[in-house]
């Protein structure tokens, strides 16, 4: 039956969904990034945008265009990457939908550790995304160290998550009264997430983290297929599963902890993204660069609504993204014993 | 209990008084630690007020004197918002422990909490509401119907009942964000109502909740047996006489009054109601009588207390007692979802 014509053509077809889903998503988010730059209080028609965003218009365009709003549609495609694929590598690398950074509470520790670096310390740009790593990191190992019990069983992996979740934002709380930071908008960042305020530096960080940390994923990626298969037939392929699945991890840990550290814990960005990619493509695979997309997409689309689509209410993002992820996440858990027992 | 004829009668009768001896005194302890948390917060704050003239404020009040007005105004309500909230939130802790068998259970962490809060928000928002008196029944109804949500979805698993209610509480925050956002009065009411503090809530709402507390507490008192025969099993139970939908149907509404109450009086506070009946099962064993007293005693202590570890750990200005209890509630949460009863889940 599978005669090696048969393979390919198989093949080429998945390539050709792939190009497809790729390419209907990036068109997607020119359609949405246009969207972004042209709507607002200045509201302006999308030719101008468009040649103010290549330097051409007058002095209010440019300022508009440059200084507000671009900013801001690059900060929710880098970071919407950034929490998609790192939620496609924790839920491929422990072979669990639910396994996502902000339900796992590593999102906390992200911002624990990005806040405790800013406010504690006084520092700012990547030592801030390296406080946020150190924090995301020692909540992971916690997590793995209190979960484990022959076995890590994944609801009760994501419950010992949810009590850190409790346990760092209750810190959080903490160091934003005790910094005296009576700053709504600085408090929303780091409990709710929004990508409104950020700026040209904490936006270069986020972007050569982004190609660095997604460089990295490029050089694991040929471990992905093998360890979705299971521990003994990834053994059997020749990879070293417990290596492959900590350094995935790390790199998960650090794409979380770079995007938390710019624009805060946006709620279930990483659970959902995934989710969507794999239902995209559907050949199985982890989707690694599809989550990337709708990651962006998704945050993008989520930003633009929390923007205008609320009743003249400009919302942080992290509230559209939280109503669009919570209940999904229901949904998946009402569905989550039929599926495990089908 | 069985005897078998190596234990006389004596021996049993001796054994029954000792743990009879152990309750007693475990009560005894819990009513002491709850005066020394009630007096720690009328004497803590960020004002200085000694002893002797907190005193002198409740026995003999003078008119103009700023410190007594401090004690009375302030200080008074928020020990008695706080020992209300906490009695309320440990009994509906217990209660919903007893009912659900389930050890990973709390009015905060199973989203009650939070759907009674959206609910005062709409009503300040939708209807103009203003007085603690009219909205305070909508928390009872937010409160229900997170807890129809919750229970239809995550029936049956402790943790994974435990996790909906997470999921319900990430659900409904943002909403209760939005409508603070689009609504100035909302806000503003919210903002002396923060969450989770005890703070600025005037005795009125008070005195309003008080006789709902009051009759959650003596239906939780009532359902006490009930709950002892539940934990054997509903066919147990069944087996005994006990109409077991009734029972639940009672527990339910024993949980919505006393978490809608607690909500109404002190924001949605989570993981008060997990850790105070953890803490109780500790110290009298697993007769719901006596972990449903404790609780309402212990309750209280982790409410307050955790009210007044706010005012200390931040030198001249508060912590919201909620952000504490979560703090101090968190690792048995963590405790008990590593533990062995949910082990097999």
């Amino acid at each position: 039956m599978s005669s090696p014509a048969t393979v390919a053509s198989l093949r080429t077809l998945r390539h050709r969904r792939l190009a497809l889903v790729l390419g209907s998503l990036a068109a997607l988010v020119v359609v949405l990034a246009a969207l972004g730059l042209t709507l607002g209080a200045a509201s302006l028609t999308p030719g101008r945008a468009l040649l103010a965003v290549v330097g051409v218009g007058d002095a209010g365009d440019l300022f508009v265009v440059h200084r507000l709003r671009l900013p801001r549609v690059a900060a929710a495609l880098l970071a919407g990457a950034a929490f998609g694929l790192a939620g496609a590598l924790f839920q491929s690398t422990l072979r669990n939908p639910l396994a996502s950074p902000d339900i796992l509470g590593i999102a906390s520790g992200a911002s624990l550790g990005a806040v405790t670096v800013l406010l504690g310390l006084g520092l700012t740009g990547a030592a801030v995304s390296a406080g946020a790593f150190v924090g995301a990191a020692t909540i992971a190992v916690l997590i793995w160290f209190f979960a484990w019990r022959q076995g890590l069983h994944s609801i009760r992996f994501v419950l010992v998550g949810v009590g850190f979740a409790y346990l760092a934002s209750s810190l959080l709380a903490w160091m934003l009264a005790s910094a005296d930071q009576r700053d709504a908008a600085t408090a929303l960042v780091w409990t709710v997430g929004s990508v409104a305020d950020v700026r040209g530096p904490a936006l270069t960080v986020l972007g050569v983290g982004l190609v660095v940390l997604a460089a990295a994923v490029a050089a694991l990626a040929r471990w992905q297929g093998p360890l979705a298969l299971g521990d003994d037939h990834a053994r059997g392929l020749g990879v070293a599963t417990d290596a492959a699945r900590v350094t995935t991890l790390l790199v998960a840990v650090a794409l979380v902890a770079l995007a938390t550290a710019t624009v805060g814990p946006l709620a279930f960005v990483a659970l959902v993204a995934p989710a969507i990619a794999r239902r995209l493509v559907d050949d199985g695979g982890p989707a690694l660069s599809v989550s990337v997309a709708t990651g962006a997409t998704l945050v993008l689309a989520a930003d633009i609504v929390a923007q205008h689509g609320l009743l003249g209410v400009s919302a942080p993002t992290g509230i559209v993204t939280g109503l669009v992820g919570a209940p999904y996440l229901l949904w998946l858990l009402a569905t989550h014993e039929r599926r495990s027992r089908a | 209990m069985l005897t078998s004829p190596q234990v006389t009668s004596s021996d049993a009768a001796r054994l029954v008084a000792s743990r009879a001896r152990r309750r007693v005194a475990a009560c005894v302890v819990a009513l002491g630690a709850l005066t020394l948390v009630v007096v720690a917060s009328l004497v803590l704050g960020v004002r200085e007020v000694s002893p002797a003239v907190v005193w002198e404020a409740l026995t003999a009040p003078v008119a103009g004197d700023v410190d007594h007005q401090v004690i009375l105004g302030q200080r008074v309500p928020r020990a008695l918002v706080g020992v209300c909230a906490g009695l309320a939130l440990g009994v509906a802790g217990a209660v919903i422990q007893g009912v659900t068998r389930n050890p990973i259970a709390d009015p905060g962490l199973l989203g009650l909490n939070s759907g009674a809060s959206l609910a005062i928000v709409c009503a300040v928002w939708l209807l103009g509401l203003t007085a603690p008196a009219q909205f305070v029944w909508f928390a009872f109804l937010g409160a229900a119907a997170a807890a129809a949500l919750v229970f239809s979805i995550g029936a049956g698993q402790p943790v994974k009942l435990a996790l909906v209610g997470a999921t319900v509480t990430a659900l409904i925050t943002p909403m209760i964000t939005l409508v603070l956002l689009r609504d100035q009065q909302a806000f503003n009411l919210y903002r002396f109502w923060a969450v989770g503090s005890l703070t600025g809530r005037g005795l009125e709402t008070l005195a309003v909740v008080l006789p709902i507390i009051a009759a959650g507490a003596v239906l939780a008192a009532g359902l006490a047996h009930r709950l002892n025969m539940l934990a054997l099993g509903d066919d147990v139970a069944r087996g005994l006489g006990q109409r077991v939908g009734m029972t639940r149907a009672l527990a339910g509404l024993t949980i919505v009054l006393l978490a809608g109450s607690a909500t109404a009086l002190a924001g949605p506070i989570a993981l008060v109601g997990l850790a105070v009946p953890h803490a109780a099962r500790r110290l009298v064993g697993t007769d719901y009588r006596w972990v449903l007293a404790l609780s309402a005693l212990l309750g209280p202590v982790m409410l307050l207390g955790a009210d007044v570890i706010g005012r200390l750990v931040l030198p001249g200005s508060e912590l919201e007692a909620g952000v504490v209890a979560a703090a101090i509630g968190a690792p048995v949460l963590v405790a008990v979802a590593r533990g062995r009863k949910v082990a097999g889940v």
